[in-house]
């Protein structure tokens, strides 16, 4: 729920609840007051009915007013003077209307009489209605201007709160440029975007830094890793070594290249992060696919895997060696993760590049695989393959996904039309 | 041949410089820019491997200097800069190769024989290693009158082997040669295991002598 929206709940309803006590207690009060007066107006006609008698000894004629009715009864023994609420026939044979009276009685030579005086509160409550409705008016209006006020001035007033939060939803990291500063003259928003701002610019330094740290230390890995290459190069040729020796040699070697190639791609990329490979030209992805199947022809048929392949000309204006490396990629790692007697399947046609492979039956967690470091435990990849295939797809708009379809696992590159 | 080394960390000139000395090579050394300038523009070579990073200047204007001077050196530009724009610039201003740190130094050395090769035979393209001929351009192998089929991998294998006659070489290295060096090659050796054998086969069936030896199991030595 909106702010907005909540608050003009909370307010409409507080609004509401608090104009209909009000109206309660008003229309009580007004009751009560116009009730009183009505009695005061009964005790006067009481009383001159009581001076009548006083004077002349006899009942009073009595006048049928159209509000004022005075009837006399014989009674036996007097009656409680009390007030009562009752109802008025004006005429007589007419709808009742609700009545005020007054029952007291009077001595007239001997006989007791019953006194009743009896007002119509037709008029008492027609002002009372009106009241109400007067009231029930101003509520809608309040409520309506309420409501309005509220659309067009809190719409308003937070306005640079959404501008705000737009530009935060845009904020990315890698971007160079400063973050936007969005004019307010509420303290609060202001304040937010101040903190706003502050906060993107140091995640951007520490992203920089970060980045920077990488790059250097990876410039600065390359030479100590070229000597020790190069030493070892110059170590095998002195001389006999033992099997020992060899094998240590051996996994030196391996670890040395594993080095290398983990290096590589860190720098490589920092290049696609910086965008620094601008080498975009149109490039026939069938191409290059088999290029890179010839290129590893000896090594899937070395673990028996059948490669089926159906191939049409699809061509794609990027960076042919990414797209290399990015095939490259893709395509060692349907061979390396493969079964022996295994099978390998390429389609490319104009929208897509699936590649399926057969492999560990149990599929892959497709978040994680493209994270990087992340690979199952007995590969001997540098565990960036993947994260520098999405890094270039991404720079390019294209969209890299993984499924499982058993038996193979399939990756599939989309490409933008 | 003679070779100028510009490289100004000293273990890898070093290891360049002792990879490369043998009978009938001069190797020279430069480790910073102004020696540097100064060798390439007193002295002819056959190849120079240029690093681009130097103490004093950048390997980009030695190579500038020496195609002013329309001087015909083999020129392999080595680089940790492992960027496709220097690549280019390098290759684009008259630089016969590039190789980008680390690498081995048997790839330096088939790279450098290349650049010879192209520069020296000039027109030439028969190259002998006693009783096997190649035809480079033909990419044909023979071994006295018999023609040796080999498939594209091991015609690569066989030029690498004799580019670094009498040297062993990793198997790392013959994998990266021949595949890549983006291919992980780990549980892969077996298997060139098995090409250098059928290499082998195919050259003695042909009556050629065997000179591919194993070299304490983690390479392999091509010599007589």
């Amino acid at each position: 729920m909106r702010l907005l929206t909540k608050y003009n709940r909370i307010n409409l309803i507080t609004t509401v609840i608090v104009m209909f006590i009000t109206g309660i207690i008003y229309y009580q009060t007004i009751k009560i007051i116009l009730t009183d007066k009505i009695d005061k107006n009964l005790v006067v006609e009481e009383n001159e009915v009581f001076e009548h008698v006083r004077l002349n000894n006899n009942l009073p004629q009595v006048y049928q007013s159209d509000d004022q009715h005075i009837t006399f009864k014989l009674v036996t023994s007097p009656v409680t003077r009390r007030f009562i609420d009752t109802a008025f026939l004006n005429p007589p044979d007419k709808d009742p209307e609700s009545g005020r009276g007054l029952i007291t009685s009077v001595k007239v030579k001997g006989d007791t009489y019953q006194v009743s005086v009896v007002e119509s509160k037709v008029e008492t409550e027609d002002l009372i209605r009106i009241i109400f409705m007067i009231t029930i008016a101003v509520i809608l209006l309040l409520v309506m201007s309420l409501f309005v006020i509220n659309r067009l001035t809190i719409n308003r007033l937070w306005k640079p709160f959404y501008s705000i939060l737009s530009n935060l939803r845009s904020f990315n990291i890698t971007d160079k440029k400063g973050a936007v500063s969005v004019p307010s003259n509420t303290d609060e928003f202001n304040e937010l975007n101040n903190a706003i701002v502050v906060m993107e610019s140091k995640a951007k330094n520490d992203y920089q830094d970060l980045k920077a740290f990488t790059e250097n230390a990876s410039h600065e890995l390359l030479t100590p890793i070229a000597v020790i290459n190069s030493k070892l190069d110059t170590l095998i040729q002195t001389g006999l070594f033992s099997e020992q020796q060899s094998n240590l040699l051996g996994d030196l070697y391996e670890s040395v290249s594993r080095l290398t190639r983990l290096n590589r791609a860190m720098l490589l990329m920092v290049k696609i992060e910086n965008h620094l490979i601008n080498d975009d030209q149109y490039v026939n992805v069938k191409d290059v696919v088999e290029q890179l199947l010839a290129q590893f022809h000896e090594l899937y048929a070395d673990k028996d895997i059948t490669v089926t392949k159906q191939l049409s000309d699809k061509q794609i204006y990027t960076s042919r060696s990414l797209l290399e490396i990015l095939l490259n990629n893709l395509l060692s790692n349907a061979i390396r993760h493969n079964l022996a007697g295994g099978k390998i399947d390429i389609t490319l046609d104009y929208h897509k590049l699936s590649i399926k492979n057969t492999g560990k039956g149990q599929a892959l967690n497709s978040n994680d695989i493209f994270k990087r470091f992340n690979k199952s435990s007995h590969s001997e990849g540098t565990g960036l393959g993947l994260t520098i295939s999405k890094q270039i797809c991404d720079s390019y708009g294209f969209e890299l996904s993984y499924k499982y379809d058993d038996p193979y696992h399939v990756m599939s590159i989309y490409f933008k039309d | 041949m003679k070779l100028l080394i510009v490289e100004d960390e000293q273990g890898l000139r070093d290891s360049m410089q002792e990879y490369f000395t043998e009978a009938g090579n001069v190797c020279e050394t430069a480790s910073e820019y102004n020696s540097a300038m100064a060798k390439v523009q007193l002295y002819r070579y056959d190849c120079i491997l240029l690093d681009i990073t130097l103490p004093g200047g950048t390997g980009i204007d030695i190579l500038k200097e020496l195609k002013a001077g329309n001087h015909s050196d083999g020129i392999l530009i080595i680089s940790a800069k492992n960027s496709l724009d220097d690549r280019l610039e390098g290759l684009d201003l008259g630089a016969d190769d590039y190789l980008v740190k680390p690498f081995h130094l048997s790839e330096l050395r088939a790279r450098v024989m290349a650049i010879i090769r192209r520069k020296s035979y000039n027109g030439n393209n028969l190259m002998s290693f006693n009783e096997i001929e190649i035809d480079l351009l033909a990419k044909a192998v023979s071994v006295g009158k018999n023609q040796v089929k080999l498939t594209r991998k091991e015609y690569a294998l066989l030029l690498y082997f004799i580019a670094n006659k009498g040297k062993v070489v990793s198997k790392n290295a013959i994998a990266e040669h021949l595949w890549g060096d983006e291919f992980d090659m780990a549980d892969n050796f077996d298997f060139i295991y098995s090409h250098i054998k059928n290499l082998r086969k195919k050259l003695v069936e042909a009556g050629s002598n065997d000179y591919i030896h194993a070299a304490y199991g983690m390479g392999y030595k091509f010599s007589e």
